[in-house]
């Protein structure tokens, strides 16, 4: 591992990109921007998962870390998949993909 | 030869056969209109339960025995401990002995007859089956009562039959008045019910507390077992429970018997048919409870306390309602006074310890009042009106009435030899030969000899007025015309009882139903004297009723007369009617209005106010569901951000503030 990444500058890191995701979530009313901001936050949590798995003491330990890694990375391709398919029906059904008109569920 | 016993226990025929009449016509209703209304249907099961009864009541007299028929209903066994430590047990049977023989020929005599006058009486009413059915229900539930084994079962027929006066004396429903009477006559009764229950209770308890263990209270409190020397070995210690619990009983017997203070519904329950009032408020129901008296003396026993108040009760009862029927103006409701009065003195004969002797003065007063009431019915059909002072003269044009009528009112009065001369009497000088036991007998025998007086006076009175003169006083009345066949022949077999009932004590075997009542064995002058005395009184009564009304006289209080206030107190009834609406209205209405506050102010208020203050908390509540996604969002995050905070800096500081 090289000198050019301490831990805690790679913490501040990965927490700048959460924050930055979650920034966007909670301003964002473009559904696509939505979705492009939950993958910068689910990949704050991914970069932590192949960080720490780098210090494991023996190859399958660090495979843990990294096939965790693998598998939030094909969560995310599938929820996007999903979130995709609702951006089409959202646009087919009110001809807009902004999220704050989408309250049908409202009581 | 198979012994007249045999019939015991097929008693329960005698009430379920009317039942059976009850549901066919009830049921049948408009469709029996071939049948009179069902009144066919009803004659016909009462008259095989009169053979029944009759038969019963014969083989009462040839074989004077107690015979009990019994189903246990609910049995506790005897444990030792607990609330029934000697067992408890209900039963439902008929107990067949002397007195319910004598009550069941009175019953089911008169039933017969009154559904036979019915037939024409009520020929041209609307909803005859109803009334038929209603009828049939109150002989099954009175027929119920008179056989019934145990104070349980009889509380149970006693408050059929008191339902049953309440829809026949509501039977022309569409009448304000007769609607008013019939509450009115539930409601004063319910009083008495309550009571009645009460003391059965008391009963029960005590029985069921204290008695030897397999004792009364394990074996059905039945009446036959009370009459047995254990019972009047626990009543002889006489304990205060036992006198509240007589009280009650008296209680429920003068709610029934309207015996004062509840005497009030008697009179007023005359607004249903003629034919009611004979049957039930005059032959039987009312006598229920001088039935239940004494029913209760002879297997219970009172204590000396009860017995003072049931002859205070009885004495005082017989004089004021005989004072109301002096100046009433309508035939009827001198008739109900007059019953108030007649059953007083049956209640102050089983309070002096003759309860023998009030089950014969009751007796004869059900066919000699039945057959004044039936007669008055026949006038009432005749000339369509209650007032006495409209009538006159109808001795001409009803001589078959009039005569019947004349019997019953001599009968009444306790003129010689007629029926209710011998039992009257006997109420008499057995509370004669009682003075020397309490010296307060006095006042009450002196009560019950004046009314003697007052009774030969207003029957008179209304006989009078209604048959003796010329012609009606009013003429718009009217022609009067005698009563058909089928009103005659009950009012004539009625007669014929009202003649010579007072003499059947005297047979030797129909006396067995009566033990002790009767003229005593050894008949003293003193004897002759009081009956002489009692007569005399009664002729007293009628000599003066003739004087002031007699050959269609209309006798008139001189507007200025002393006496003046005296009849308007005694047309008001005491103001006892009065008073008791001002009761209801002032205090209970007022105890209504308040709980109408409680519930709809207090309890409502409680209970709206905690609905409504939740329907605020939740209106504000449900704007944080605004439907955008990115507000979840947000309340996501502040939540992740508050439970970060908790574990990472309240927590840690928790710990080291108290420890772990």
């Amino acid at each position: 591992m090289t000198d050019a990444f301490t831990t805690a500058g790679f913490l501040a890191l990965s927490g700048a990109l959460l924050a930055l995701g979650l920034f966007g979530i909670l301003t964002r009313r473009n559904f696509i921007l939505l979705l492009v901001s939950i993958e910068i936050a689910v990949n704050a949590a991914v970069l932590n998962f192949v960080y720490f798995a780098a210090f494991a003491p023996t190859t399958a330990e660090a495979l843990n870390g990294q096939s965790a890694a693998i598998v939030i990375v094909a969560l995310a391709a599938t929820e996007i998949a999903v979130g995709l398919a609702i951006v089409l029906g959202l646009n087919r059904l009110r001809g807009s993909i902004d999220v704050t008109g989408a309250t049908d569920l409202r009581l | 030869m198979v012994g007249w016993s045999v019939l015991f226990p097929y008693a329960y025929l005698v009430p379920l056969l009317m039942v059976g009449s009850f549901v066919v016509v009830g049921l049948g209703g408009t469709r029996l209109r071939r049948f009179a209304g069902g009144g066919w249907i009803a004659v016909a099961a009462a008259g095989a339960s009169m053979v029944l009864g009759v038969l019963l009541g014969v083989a009462e007299m040839l074989d004077p025995t107690y015979t009990d028929t019994h189903v246990v209903w609910l049995s506790l066994p005897a444990t030792g401990t607990g609330t029934f430590p000697n067992g408890f047990e209900l039963v439902m049977g008929t107990l067949v002995d002397p007195l319910s023989g004598l009550m069941l020929l009175v019953v089911t005599i008169v039933g017969f007859l009154v559904l036979v006058y019915s037939l024409g009486y009520m020929a041209h009413e609307k909803g005859l089956p109803r009334y038929f059915a209603e009828l049939s229900l109150f002989l099954a539930a009175m027929n119920g009562l008179v056989l019934a084994d145990n104070l349980f079962e009889f509380f149970v027929f006693w408050e059929l039959v008191g339902v049953c006066s309440y829809f026949l004396i509501g039977f022309f429903y569409e009448k304000p008045s007769a609607a008013s009477a019939a509450k009115e006559a539930f409601l004063v009764t319910r009083v008495g019910d309550v009571m009645f229950l009460l003391g059965v209770f008391l009963y029960f308890y005590v029985y069921a507390t204290s008695g030897p263990a397999g004792g009364w209270a394990a074996h059905g409190f039945l009446f036959v077992q009370g009459s047995s020397p254990f019972l009047a070995g626990v009543m002889g210690g006489s304990t205060p429970l036992l006198t509240v619990a007589g009280l009650m009983i008296l209680g429920g017997a003068a709610g029934k018997s309207a015996q004062f203070p509840l005497h009030v519904w008697l009179p007023d329950a005359m607004e249903g048919p003629t034919t009611v009032s004979a049957l039930i408020h005059a032959a039987t129901m009312v006598a229920a409870g001088v039935y239940l008296l004494a029913v209760t003396s002879l297997f219970l026993g009172f204590t000396a306390t009860d017995d003072l108040a049931i002859v205070a009760i009885g004495g005082f009862t017989t004089f004021f309602a005989a004072t109301m029927a002096l100046v009433q103006p309508d035939i009827k409701r001198v008739i109900a006074y007059s019953t108030i009065s007649q059953l007083g003195y049956m209640v102050l004969a089983v309070g002096a310890g003759f309860a023998m002797v009030g089950m014969y003065h009751l007796f004869t007063h059900a066919f000699f009042k039945a057959l004044l009431f039936l007669a008055a019915g026949a006038v009432i059909h005749a000339v369509g009106t209650q007032d006495l002072f409209k009538m006159g003269g109808l001795r001409r044009t009803m001589r078959i009435t009039s005569g019947v009528f004349l019997v019953g009112a001599l009968s009444l009065s306790g003129i010689f030899p007629f029926a209710g001369f011998w039992s009257k009497d006997d109420v008499l000088s057995s509370l004669f030969g009682e003075l020397g036991s309490h010296p307060l007998y006095w006042p009450f025998y002196l009560l019950a000899l004046a009314t003697v007086f007052l009774t030969g006076y207003y029957i008179f009175r209304v006989w009078f007025l209604t048959f003796s003169g010329e012609n009606p006083r009013d003429r718009s009345l009217p022609a009067a015309h005698e009563a058909p066949g089928v009103m005659l022949v009950p009012m004539i077999v009625l007669a014929i009882f009202a003649t010579v009932g007072g003499l059947f004590p005297f047979v030797p075997a129909f006396a067995h139903l009566l033990p002790g009542a009767g003229i005593p064995p050894s008949y003293t002058a003193t004897d002759l004297a009081l009956s002489a005395l009692s007569v005399g009184l009664a002729a007293g009564g009628i000599l003066t009723a003739w004087a002031f009304w007699g050959n269609g006289r209309v006798f008139e209080l001189p507007a200025g007369s002393a006496a003046q206030p005296v009849r308007r107190l005694l047309l008001k009834r005491y103001y006892f009617k009065a008073g008791y609406d001002a009761l209801g209205l002032t205090g209970v209405y007022t105890f209504a209005r308040l709980c109408d506050f409680v519930d709809r102010y207090i309890i409502d208020g409680v209970v709206h106010g905690l609905e409504r203050s939740f329907g605020g908390l939740s209106e504000r509540g449900r704007r944080i569901q605004s439907g955008v996604v990115l507000d979840y969002a947000s309340y996501v995050v502040a939540g992740v951000v508050v439970l970060l905070l908790f574990l990472l800096v309240v927590g840690p500081y928790l710990v080291a503030t108290w420890g772990s």
